[in-house]
């Protein structure tokens, strides 16, 4: 049909909503993708920072224990732990919580806990998920409830969070496909009378559990629904797939071809949907201490030098807007009253 | 080290700022252009630095969901990038928007005309729609014309997704002349109708040239709507008189639809008026809207690339041109309103035969409104 074309009805078409989202589009990965990833990222960070080591003392790497791309998950984990406590204390809603989740895991698949650690970068992908979720508070009203955290902790992430994000805010969650299928099966027409709301409590923790693993990163919000949802209750779970997908295999999807995803979902969240022993991660913590990139530790040698690079750099940018200006101002018709107006630095950001 | 930083900077570099073309308190806007294959763009650049709490909503919000919808005739969002303390984000570049147009008096809209904006701004609306985004400030100057005619709903700073039944939303929305009554009256529950009134409003302007319900605070506001369209009953709209800002404003009798609109078709009045029912429930949805007849009745819709074009960047009286575009240069942009952040961008190039024969009739005076 002509695209141009005026008439009204023709773009209303019926493509799976969420196969148009940035979720489905460009963060969902195979298991051996995500593990590619973490370890890629993992790899060039170990590189960088030892080389940076060397730069300040040749020799000082070989005896520092880096983080392995496990570790690192491990680390990144006892904060997702961390998000649903302070969400606790804040009584955000699910969905501010679920989100900042996401955002925690998504940030950690740009970026290694050697350069920016998780303590930080959590407390800034919650702060993100209030706003992004509509759900905003004040920075003083948030920062305030949390120990030893000023709001520079918070806003000076923010930025890098955002970017590490692509600026894709919007987080699909189980949870809200796990309210659709509740809903779905109380209007089945052979529903059961007494559906205990134990059920979907039960199916909801599940949930819950699902978010301290990569499932989310994996599989789709309706897959980790229903996963938990038979892990509550296989025959309703059944019973609802059954009244979804019969009759309807021209979308190629069928209860043969779902249910063994089911089954891998499940056991992800049996395995992994628990928080990491504090034992194992308070290791990861001490050698994180010894590893972590110098760059980033305030008054280090390294974070000195870069900071006076960079500030070279800003000087002669500044200066070269400045002589442009100059040069401007010799044009017979230009201004020469307002040569200090003339050069805007706010406006420098080329 | 730093790949996120180095992705960011890679995309400040792929676009190109080459002017200014509106400023306003949050954000500067230029026209610009994509280094590697010229494309014109808009680049908003919000300063977020000002702010106490970070990223602002409206930042937030716009990026939000302009990230996620891709459709003919919503404004595509192409890329964001961050420089320092600022937030930009690179839109398509469109020369003008339905404000303007509808201002533009040297322009006559055939009834085909209309109807062809009105189709594809309930497009628009309804995969905003389908996809659970309010778009709360639906105005003539937030939808932007392409330079094919395309209309494209633009201005997602007051969107959010719908909220589940029982959870409040806030009535400070939409602008005054656009805002439906059961907003004036305080609803904190509210759904797909408050931007179908919107869209209502607008199809009343398009016919008349002149805002339809221009009430001069949000009190008059439902007086001017009451006065057009009659006071509600409780038949009209049950349970209204219990909306939390619900006052009296007197009886006024409802005036048929076609003693104002004298000129335009049953089937217009008869989605006119289901965009203007009172009961927000029984408002028309843009789905139905787009199957109403009023669509697939003669005259059918102009193509959008037959469609009138604002041409008053021609007329601009030369003070408006800024002092550093060179005379051959594509042309001075106009400036945003007071309000401002449109990305009005002005192109006569784009513009057909027609245009540029005017452009040439140097006799002509200036400016042209009356």
């Amino acid at each position: 049909m002509d695209s141009d074309s005026a008439t009204p009805a023709e773009t209303v078409r019926k493509e799976p909503l969420f196969e148009a989202s940035t979720q489905f589009r460009n963060w969902r990965f195979s298991p051996e993708g995500l593990a590619r990833i973490r370890e890629r990222l993992n790899d060039v960070a170990v590189a960088a920072i030892r080389n940076t080591f060397e730069v300040d003392q040749p020799g000082s790497s070989s005896n520092v224990a880096f983080l392995d791309a496990n570790e690192e998950v491990l680390l990144v984990k006892l904060y997702l732990t961390m998000i649903s406590q302070l969400c606790a204390m804040f009584r955000f809603p699910e969905e501010v919580e679920a989100t900042a989740v996401s955002y925690l895991k998504r940030f950690y698949l740009k970026n290694t806990v050697m350069d920016w650690h998780p303590k930080n970068v959590m407390l800034t992908a919650l702060f993100l998920a209030t706003k992004t979720t509509n759900n905003p508070i004040s920075l003083e009203a948030y920062t305030s409830h949390i120990p030893k955290t000023a709001s520079s902790d918070v806003l000076d992430l923010e930025f890098l969070v955002a970017q590490s994000l692509n600026f894709e805010f919007v987080v699909w969650h189980a949870h809200r496909a796990l309210w659709g299928i509740w809903l779905d099966l109380q209007s089945l027409p052979d529903a059961p009378a007494n559906l205990s709301p134990s059920i979907y409590d039960t199916a909801l923790n599940h949930v819950r559990a699902s978010r301290l693993t990569d499932a989310e990163l994996i599989y789709s919000p309706s897959q980790i629904a229903l996963a938990a949802f038979s892990m509550a209750t296989p025959e309703l779970a059944l019973q609802w797939a059954q009244s979804k997908f019969s009759g309807n295999e021209s979308n190629g999807l069928t209860l043969d071809t779902i249910f063994p995803v089911l089954e891998l979902v499940k056991t992800m969240i049996l395995r992994d949907g628990h928080a990491p022993k504090v034992d194992a991660v308070r290791e990861v913590d001490r050698r994180l201490k010894l590893c972590k990139n110098p760059e980033k530790v305030a008054g280090s040698k390294a974070f000195v030098a870069k900071q006076v690079e960079e500030e070279r750099k800003a000087e002669e940018k500044r200066n070269k807007k400045v002589s442009e200006a100059q040069k401007e101002q010799s044009d017979p018709f230009g201004e020469t009253i307002q040569s200090t107006s003339l050069v805007d630095y706010g406006d420098d950001d080329d | 080290m730093d790949a996120v930083e180095k992705a960011n900077e890679a995309r400040q570099k792929n676009w190109i700022k080459d002017r200014k073309v509106g400023e306003g308190a949050y954000a500067v806007v230029y026209q610009g252009r994509e280094a590697t294959t010229g494309r014109k763009v808009a680049v908003k650049k919000i300063r977020v630095g000002q702010f106490k709490d970070g990223l602002d909503m409206s930042a937030i919000r716009e990026v939000k969901y302009l990230r996620e919808l891709k459709h003919q005739n919503v404004i595509e969002l192409l890329d964001v990038f961050s420089s320092k303390t600022n937030l930009n984000l690179v839109l398509e570049f469109l020369d003008s928007d339905l404000e303007m147009i509808i201002k533009d008096r040297s322009l006559v809209f055939l009834p085909a005309d209309i109807k062809s904006w009105m189709a594809m701004t309930f497009r628009g609306l309804e995969f905003c729609h389908r996809n659970w985004i309010l778009h709360r400030d639906l105005k003539p100057n937030n939808l932007l014309i392409a330079s094919d005619g395309q209309l494209k709903i633009a201005d997602f700073g007051l969107a959010r997704d719908f909220a589940d039944p029982g959870y409040k939303m806030t009535c400070q929305v939409i602008t005054r002349w656009y805002r439906p009554p059961e907003l004036l009256y305080g609803g904190r529950y509210y759904g797909t109708a408050v931007d179908i009134w919107s869209v209502g409003c607008i199809f009343a302007e398009l016919m008349l040239r002149i805002p339809y319900l221009p009430g001069e605070s949000d009190m008059d506001q439902i007086k001017t709507i009451f006065r057009a369209l009659g006071t509600p009953t409780e038949e009209d709209w049950p349970g209204h008189t219990k909306l939390p800002d619900y006052v009296p404003v007197g009886q006024f009798p409802r005036t048929p639809l076609r003693d104002l609109f004298t000129a335009a078709s049953a089937d217009t009045l008869n989605l006119l008026n289901k965009c203007l029912i009172y009961e927000p429930r029984k408002r028309i949805s843009a789905l139905d809207a787009l199957h109403h007849p009023y669509f697939f009745a003669l005259p059918y819709p102009t193509h959008p690339s037959k469609l009138p074009k604002c041409s008053t960047v021609l007329n601009r009286p030369l003070d408006e041109v800024d002092a550093n575009v060179e005379m051959n240069a594509t042309g001075p942009g106009v400036k945003a309103t007071s309000k401002g952040l449109k990305r009005k961008l002005a192109s006569p190039t784009e513009l057909k035969a027609r245009s540029i024969a005017r452009r040439l009739d140097f006799s002509k005076a200036p400016p042209s409104s009356p």
